[in-house]
């Protein structure tokens, strides 16, 4: 008989992932939270950003020039991945709370991946239309 | 489906448990679905259409423009705030840092939406 060796955790952390990585709910849950922290944190670097506004055209457009440039675009579009993520499973938590939904939970999931990643694959066209196709398309 | 207004009714009632704070951050959440995903299809579709001074210019000229994006940050940011709060909750903290934590939060949000009530209805289009 093969020996294995018991998997003991280093510590809470990887004692917390080793309980979750058997479900994807709880994956679900774990990545729901993420995404919502890194919005929230976006939300005020949003407003702060279009604090600008208030100060004019030239300093809207200056900051503008720079937030067009493709290492913020890469961001646009990673911070579209949390978006989508979030609202569609968002919607998921709302069916299984509000409805039926903790009978086919895990059927809602696998469209909140299809879902999100189909809308996701749109964005990096849109988003990355000149650099793609070298004029815009849209 | 047909639970719902049940389930709405008796959650309407626990104001100590914390149960309304849940029901509104479903009922928040959909509506950041609307508003977000509009948004960021709206805003962002093409180059100019969320990065031009002029076409934001224009676009909060309109008022329901602007009550829709004070509608939005608030939402927005009770969401946020919410959501924050119970993730802080969850991890049981020492009391000390759990009241540090969320008062700092709750501070930030309302500074930032401070901020943003002045972005959008302090909006002056000649300013150079």
């Amino acid at each position: 008989m093969a020996y294995i060796p018991p998997r003991k955790p280093v510590g809470t952390w990887s004692r917390i992932m080793m309980a979750y990585h058997r479900y994807s709910g709880s994956w679900a849950y774990v990545l729901h939270r993420i995404s919502g922290i890194g919005l929230t944190v976006y939300l005020f670097v949003h407003i702060w950003a279009l604090s600008s506004l208030s100060h004019g055209r030239a300093e809207f457009q200056h900051e503008m020039d720079i937030f067009t440039t493709l290492p913020f675009k890469i961001v646009e579009w990673v911070l579209g991945l949390l978006v989508m993520f979030h609202a569609f499973n968002g919607i998921r938590i709302a069916v299984v709370d509000l409805g039926e939904g903790a009978k086919y939970h895990k059927k809602l999931l696998a469209a909140v991946w299809v879902g999100g990643i189909t809308v996701v694959a749109f964005m990096f066209v849109l988003i990355f239309q000149e650099e793609l196709f070298g004029h815009p398309i849209f | 489906m047909e639970q719902s207004p049940k389930i709405l009714r008796s959650y309407s009632k626990g104001r100590k448990s914390g149960a309304p704070s849940w029901m509104w951050q479903r009922i928040t959440g959909l509506a950041l679905v609307i508003l977000t995903v509009g948004h960021y299809i709206w805003m962002h579709y093409t180059p100019e259409s969320g990065h031009s001074f002029d076409t934001t210019a224009d676009r909060l000229a309109n008022p329901v423009f602007r009550g829709m994006y004070i509608g939005f940050i608030t939402i927005g940011m009770y969401h946020g705030v919410q959501g924050c709060w119970n993730v802080i909750r969850d991890f049981k903290f020492r009391p000390w840092i759990t009241y540090t934590l969320i008062g700092s939060l709750v501070i930030a949000a309302l500074v930032f939406l401070g901020i943003g009530y002045n972005t959008v209805l302090a909006f002056d289009p000649t300013k150079p």
